[in-house]
């Protein structure tokens, strides 16, 4: 008799053993490009229009902020709205990957019920939706830098370690919130809380050095502070990111990624009868 | 790797199931929600429930076998396909599956309804673990014996009950695996499609394929199947050859209760 080709036993509590793991995921990863591309075709982002909503309405929440940043400050200048508008566009990367991660566990319901497959591609895909939505604002973003006739300087090139961060940071979040969901359903429904609470304490309508000595300890609770700033310091001002918050924000998304992956990993094999 | 890859001798063993159980925890709550958690707090009223879905089930399927399952609602039938289909882990006991398993079960395609027929068939077919070319291969022929035509582009939240079901059994029965489980897809669509769908099972059986198939159309059981299991509440009460074991089955359904059963509840 031939070996069984599959052997199923009780597993302990735990990780699933993550080489079989990593090689069922990768062998899949035509499912994660397949499903991220139907799902911008069904939401129209294959389009001209549906193209020129994804940049149009970054731009308009943008200029939005800027008549608010205007009439409450009094005052502002060019690299300000450069500033509101790359640091909008980043945020938006993350809370999309938050918004669309969410629910990629429990929508994908009839799925996880009938076919046995590593279930962090639902998670992962809803992130690789929300970086092809990012990518055409990025290119808006040059384009507007260039009119606004701020330089350009090599050191814009840290944007790209910056990126990657929050990337990560998003991947993690993504993953943890999508399991959170399946145990409890109503997370779905105080996100957007959650996010509009992340973007006024995040360094977006203001710039990280303007904020009040006070106020100073927000930054510590928010992933999102020192690797906005860095994007900003790099992408609008030309400059070199500081390395502590280069640091920082690594730290927080290599922590939130690893926590985030092991409570869905641990947890997903129990996902089919909690659906 | 669903498509059969090697040939396989009949009477081997294709499915070993060996003192299977399978306890698990569900929330009550449909929708278990943080709201729902925090009112019951202060009460102390339990979210979450114990299942015994399956205990110690012994259970071998060999080449060129054809398994009914039977079993009132609740069984464990649907457990015991899962568990198979490498779906949920076992709680107690070994499974060892000597072949590529279909674990496209009734409702496998579908499972995002905003999108198309097409789409799912491609998506669930790559979430199953099998290359774009495979698919590729296949879809003509799926969708031919769907005979969805058209429809086939239409979001899937448009297709009616029917269609759904003739969707996902043409997928899993177009999928050539080495063993094949088909869960309760017997028993939808209409009477053409029906016909159509059992022939296709008929077609299917041959020496180097396992067919699983659970459904509570005894009719048809006792025509397509060589072998049928019965459960009830987790435990397998009956195995053996059709006639008599759906014979049992139907009149334990009349009586209510059976000896067997009634043994150690």
């Amino acid at each position: 008799m031939s070996n069984p080709l599959q052997v199923y036993e009780p597993f302990r509590a735990g990780l699933p053993p993550l080489g079989r793991y990593w090689k069922s995921l990768w062998s899949r990863r035509t499912f994660v490009a397949e499903y991220s591309r139907s799902e911008l075709r069904e939401q129209h982002f294959d389009s001209v229009f549906g193209q020129m909503w994804l940049v149009l309405n970054p731009l308009l929440l943008s200029g939005v902020y800027f008549f608010l940043i205007i009439i409450i400050s009094g005052s502002s200048d060019k690299t300000r709205y450069a500033h509101l508008t790359a640091a909008l566009f980043l945020f938006y990367l993350v809370a999309n990957s938050l918004t669309g991660g969410v629910k990629s566990v429990t929508a994908g319901q009839r799925l996880i019920l009938n076919t046995a497959f590593p279930r962090i591609m639902l998670p992962l895909s809803a992130v690789v939706i929300a970086i092809f939505k990012f990518l055409p604002t990025m290119a808006v973003f040059l384009v507007m830098r260039t009119i606004l006739g701020l330089p350009f300087d090599v050191e814009m090139l840290w944007a790209i370690p910056v990126l990657l961060i929050a990337i990560l940071l998003a991947l993690g979040l993504a993953i943890a919130i999508s399991c959170v969901n399946v145990y409890f359903r109503d997370i779905a429904s105080f996100l957007p809380y959650l996010t509009r609470t992340l973007l006024y304490l995040s360094p977006i309508l203001y710039e990280a050095v303007d904020l009040k000595p006070k106020l100073k300890t927000i930054e510590l609770f928010n992933p999102l502070f020192p690797l906005l700033d860095s994007w900003s310091r790099a992408l609008v001002h030309g400059q070199v990111p500081l390395m502590s918050n280069l640091l920082i924000s690594l730290a927080w998304a290599v922590g939130i990624f690893i926590i985030g992956t092991y409570f869905f990993l641990s947890r997903e094999r129990e996902f089919a009868v909690r659906l | 790797m669903l498509s059969a890859s090697n040939t396989h001798k009949t009477n081997e063993i294709a499915v070993s199931v060996r003192n299977l159980g399978l306890t698990y925890t569900t929330a009550i709550d449909r929708r278990p929600t943080l709201k729902a958690r925090a009112k019951a707090l202060g009460r102390g009223s339990k979210q979450t429930r114990v299942i015994r879905a399956l205990d110690q089930v012994n259970l071998d399927v060999e080449y060129g076998q054809v398994l009914g399952v039977i079993g009132t609602n609740g069984a464990g039938k649907s457990s015991l396909m899962r568990v198979i289909a490498g779906i949920l882990p076992p709680t107690q006991g070994r499974v060892e599956v000597y072949g590529s398993v279909s674990t496209l079960l009734a409702l496998g395609v579908g499972f995002n309804p905003s999108m198309s027929g097409r789409d799912n068939v491609y998506l669930g077919g790559l979430a199953a673990g099998m290359s774009r070319d495979e698919i590729d291969s296949h879809f003509e022929e799926i969708a031919d014996f769907s005979e969805l035509e058209d429809a086939i582009d239409a979001p899937m939240r448009t297709y009616s009950s029917g269609m759904f079901a003739r969707l996902a059994f043409s997928v899993a029965a177009t999928v050539r695996p080495d063993i094949l489980i088909v869960d309760e897809a017997l028993s939808t669509g209409d009477a053409k499609f029906k016909e159509k769908s059992l022939n296709r099972i008929k077609e299917l059986r041959s020496d180097d394929r396992a067919l699983i198939l659970v459904s509570h159309a005894m009719a048809t059981l006792r025509d397509v199947c060589n072998d049928v299991a019965w459960l009830h509440k987790g435990k397998l009460i009956q195995r053996g050859e059709p006639n008599k074991t759906i014979d049992a089955y139907q009149e334990f359904l009349q009586v209510g209760k059976s000896a067997a059963i009634d043994e150690d509840v």
